[in-house]
């Protein structure tokens, strides 16, 4: 609606007449949480109008005092700002961000990004509206409806992300500017983020290494900071959660407030499940059966307690907050099979199905930020610090395997990750551009410990910088561009198994030996990214275009594995002559919003040099499979397509379809797709929203089908997995319970039909394992 | 309306891009098979072996294209923590710790990219190993890189 304001007001520019006795206003616009300067924001009144330019300046000429003028932007909510004969010149106007949600899925505008590096790149804003309305088990599943976002699953509680069918490392996790640092390699590992309290979200679909370096090779979930609360505010709410598949009972409480300056935050979160319930009686794994007990997937509860806290202060000139938060969980493991080994125990599992017993894991993330943000005159300076420590320990039933005697303990696997991080960058507006320049570094030291080698532990550096510019050729045309280059320093230690092996030597005696499975090596690698785009808006459309190069840094385990995985029955060798990874992508988005229409199309074309991924080869080590870390050329092209009609203002209708089409074009595995490809997937969503009643406000019923075809494009050790549909509804009110703020009330119904159907991405597919089964939840938000 | 049917026309073609180019009929998405349970296979569900003898394991492979290597695997089940996937439950005896548990594990290729091929392998078992429940895994793999596994709860006694 801003952009029709925008353009209506751009015609009037051309024939408007002076009026008299004018009053001149200067003043600024900023962003009320970022502090960034705004620009082409309409200021518009009675019988006067103004824009503000780059350095978000504006000056209004009004008559008398009396005029209201309504300041817009899009992206932000509306303010009325009345200036007075007393208003001291020149006056500084703060708006704040509006995700605007179009109906269930949340996609924001663009606008407020024109001015900020992510501009004219295919990204998508998701709001708190949309983190409530679609909350599921874990964050990833939550965003999950975002066409080209799916999941990696690992049972009902963990997920990391996956986007156009790119995963693991190759996704960046970006929380309040600082990378998220885990175990992300690991396929069955989750992503340590307490989803509540979190109030926007941006998805960038597409290589941006650009500006967040390596691993954003696919693109970026980038967790933003929580906006600044109001001057003397205090406020907070309470989230009551339960769900009847896995017996889950969730509570979240946040309370935030500031003064005048000072502000802080605070947010507890405990999350405790059973196993969760699949549509089934019996697992099919092979010619293993295995047989459920009350169709409780076999230890595969949860529970999870996190709390965070954080501190700022913000001046017109000056904004910093330090963010502490933990997250700890600990999670079972389909006691049957363990990775793809099956597994007899005289553990108790069925006693109950609320204990966590072996095997299981235990995880812990903490982390420090601190960003602050300095307004200087035409510049504004960024820093983001941070510390993260990982840790992530696996345990299991310790049994002989191979030439491994039965292990003392349970401790399998022990991961220890510290993680340092500074980012700086400059941001100058300059005319019609506006450059930033940064450098982003991280130092991480990873510990390895436990009877079972995956991994050797490893020092990593990186150090990057980059320039960019974004130039506005006209309000409505927009040019971007930007170079980066990156620097990596890799130091892997050396590692041998703590127990023997027979070896053959030269003269065909047999001795026993400590075998080395990692050895002392140091890396070094640098990589070139850039990216070019343009942005066109016309109307109600807005039309974008990227070309761009990304990369990625091997990580220790491609490089320098070299051990046996018993849980894959497989044999994992890394490479040391693995080169960084890299991408180019051309993509486009044409996105169309006339309130009661609105349709988008985002195609992509991307092709690898050399995607890295682990190889099943024909040969045997000791009798397992070895598999090989593996560079192939790699083409990709695909996209989403979304449509949405609001039928009645209170009925809306929308579509979403995402689709990937991968192939290697070289390697061992020419003519094969790459590992982990999502199957076509479409999303049909229908809206109703209710006439208020009896204490009731804002329902709304939706439903929604997912339809998935079924997945034949795989690459060994894949299985074909089966299309599916499922039903999902839901609805949402407000009650006005007592005097004060209503709460807000969720039913869910998660797979309506109790269907069976796999998850082609999820860990346990491997094993025949099908997605949870009918799950009703009822969620209560209680602000105060 | 006309921008979007221009989208969709760009869709279709990256979509009709996409399928035309598939070469489907091309790759080998067959996994090899293997069978034990056929006569002359060795050893059979629950076979009984002694100590200080020989034996010859045999079972059955094929792919459709080129069978790549084979190996043959026993280790012991002496605490119960896994089972065959042959059709018949064994009877176990009683859990116990290991001592000097036999291990076999062999890799064996095969060169002439055979479709099929009958494994067979001469296995002693030394005479100072502990007696009890083992464990006898095959597996096999194509010249593409699928696999195949079986195993076969057998017991060794005196």
């Amino acid at each position: 609606m801003s952009i029709r304001l925008l353009i209506g007001l751009s015609l009037m520019l051309g024939t408007k007449v002076y009026a008299q006795h004018t009053q001149h206003i200067k003043g600024n616009v900023i962003d009320a949480s970022t502090l960034r300067p705004l620009a082409g924001v309409t200021l518009v009144g009675h019988n006067a109008y103004a824009v503000s330019d780059e350095t978000g300046a504006f000056v209004l000429k009004t008559v008398g005092d009396s005029a209201v003028f309504k300041v817009s932007h899009l992206g932000y909510e509306t303010l009325e700002f009345k200036p007075h004969a007393t208003t001291a010149s020149p006056v500084l106007l703060k708006l704040k961000s509006s995700s605007t949600a179009l109906a269930t899925v949340s996609v924001s505008g663009k606008t407020q990004e024109r001015m900020h590096s992510e501009n004219a790149t295919v990204s998508i804003a998701v709001d708190e509206e949309f983190l409530d309305a679609n909350r599921e088990n874990s964050l990833m599943q939550t965003l999950n409806k975002i066409p080209g976002v799916s999941t990696m699953n690992i049972g009902s509680g963990q997920s990391k992300p996956s986007i156009r069918g790119l995963g693991f490392n190759r996704v960046s996790v970006v929380q309040n500017g600082v990378k998220h640092q885990a175990q992300q390699w690991g396929s069955d590992h989750g992503l340590e983020i307490d989803q509540y309290g979190i109030e926007e979200i941006r998805i960038i679909k597409g290589p941006a290494s650009l500006l967040y370096g390596s691993d954003a090779i696919a693109g970026v979930v980038a967790i933003q900071p929580a906006k600044i609360p109001e001057r003397n505010s205090f406020n907070g709410s309470v989230n009551l959660l339960t769900e009847t598949n896995t017996d889950l009972y969730a509570v979240s409480a946040g309370m935030q407030s500031r003064g005048q300056n000072w502000f802080y935050r605070g947010r507890l979160t405990y999350r405790d499940y059973a196993d969760f319930k699949v549509p089934t009686d019996q697992i099919n794994y092979e010619n293993y059966i295995f047989n459920l007990h009350n169709q409780d997937l076999r230890n595969t509860a949860g529970k999870e307690a996190d709390a965070s806290l954080s501190l700022g202060y913000v001046s017109p000139t000056f904004r910093t907050e330090t963010f502490f938060s933990t997250v700890s969980a600990k999670n079972g493991f389909f006691a049957n099979a363990h990775g793809l080994e099956v597994r007899n125990s005289s553990i108790a599992y069925d006693a109950s199905n609320r204990d966590i017993d072996l095997p299981f894991h235990q995880v812990n993330h903490i982390k420090i930020i601190n960003n602050s943000t300095l307004n200087l005159d035409a510049h504004r300076l960024h820093v983001d610090l941070g510390y993260q420590h990982n840790q992530r320990e696996e345990h299991s039933e310790p049994v002989p395997h191979g030439y491994m005697p039965k292990p003392s303990g349970s401790r399998e696997r022990v991961f220890t990750k510290n993680t340092y991080s500074l980012n700086v960058k400059d941001v100058v507006s300059w005319g019609a551009h506006t450059v930033s320049a940064g450098i982003n570094t991280e130092f991480q030291n990873n510990n390895i410990g436990g009877w079972g080698f995956l991994i050797p532990a490893y020092d990593r550096f990186t150090l990057g910088g980059y320039v960019f510019d974004h130039m506005a050729l006209t309000e409505n045309l927009h040019l971007q561009g930007g170079l980066r280059y990156d620097a990596g320093y890799l130091d892997t230690q050396s590692h041998f198994d703590w127990y023997r092996s027979p070896r053959t030597n030269a003269d065909g005696s047999t001795s026993q030996v400590y075998a080395q499975r990692a050895r002392d090596q140091q890396l070094n690698f640098g990589s070139f990214s850039g990216s070019l785009g343009v942005s066109y808006i016309h109307k109600n459309t807005t039309y974008k275009l990227n070309i761009g190069k990304s990369f990625r840094m091997p990580l220790a385990h491609e490089l320098a594995s070299d051990g046996v995985n018993y849980h894959m029955y497989r044999y994992e060798r890394g490479n040391l002559n693995l080169d960084p990874e890299s991408s180019y992508e051309l993509d486009a988005e044409v996105r169309h919003d006339s309130g009661r229409y609105r349709f988008s199309v985002s195609p992509f074309v991307n092709l690898f040099d050399n995607y890295i991924y682990l190889n099943p080869t024909a040969a045997y080590y000791e009798s397992l499979q070895i598999y090989e870390y593996t560079q192939a050329a790699v083409f990709r092209a695909g996209g989403e397509l979304t449509a949405g009609i609001d039928l009645l203002p209170n009925l809306s209708l929308d579509a979403s379809a995402a689709y990937v089409y991968s192939r290697q074009t070289s390697g061992p595995k020419d003519g094969f797709t790459i590992p982990f490809s999502p199957p076509f997937s479409t999303l049909f969503s229908v809206g109703y929203g209710i006439k208020d009643f009896s204490l009731f406000s804002e329902t709304r019923f939706t439903g929604d089908v997912r339809i998935t075809a079924r997945q034949t494009d795989i690459v060994p050790p894949e299985s074909v997995t089966a299309g599916y549909e499922v039903l999902n509804l839901s609805v949402m009110s407000k009650l006005q319970v007592v005097s004060g703020k209503p709460w807000a009330l969720r039913l869910k119904l998660n797979n309506v039909f109790h269907t069976p159907y796999f998850d082609h991405t999820s860990f346990y597919r491997l094993i025949e394992v099908p997605e949870p089964g009918r799950n009703f939840s009822v969620s209560v938000t209680i602000p105060f | 309306m006309r921008i979007l049917k221009l989208c969709l026309v760009f869709i279709g073609l990256i979509l009709c891009a996409a399928c035309s180019s598939d070469s489907d009929s091309l790759k080998d998405e067959e996994k090899p098979t293997i069978r034990v349970a056929y006569e002359g296979g060795f050893p059979q569900g629950c076979e009984v072996l002694k100590r200080g003898e020989t034996y010859t394991f045999k079972a059955q492979v094929t792919d459709n294209e080129a069978l790549a290597a084979y190996s043959l695997e026993l280790h012991h089940n002496f605490d119960h923590h896994t089972h065959d996937d042959q059709s018949e439950t064994c009877e176990l005896s009683p859990v116990k710790e290991a001592v000097n548990p036999f291990i076999y594990r062999e890799n064996f290729k095969l060169d002439d990219r055979p479709k099929t091929y009958e494994i067979s392998i001469q296995v002693s078992i030394p005479d100072a190993i502990d007696t009890g429940d083992y464990h006898c895994g095959f597996s096999v793999t194509d010249a593409t890189g699928w696999q195949r596994r079986t195993s076969v709860d057998i017991k060794i006694v005196e």
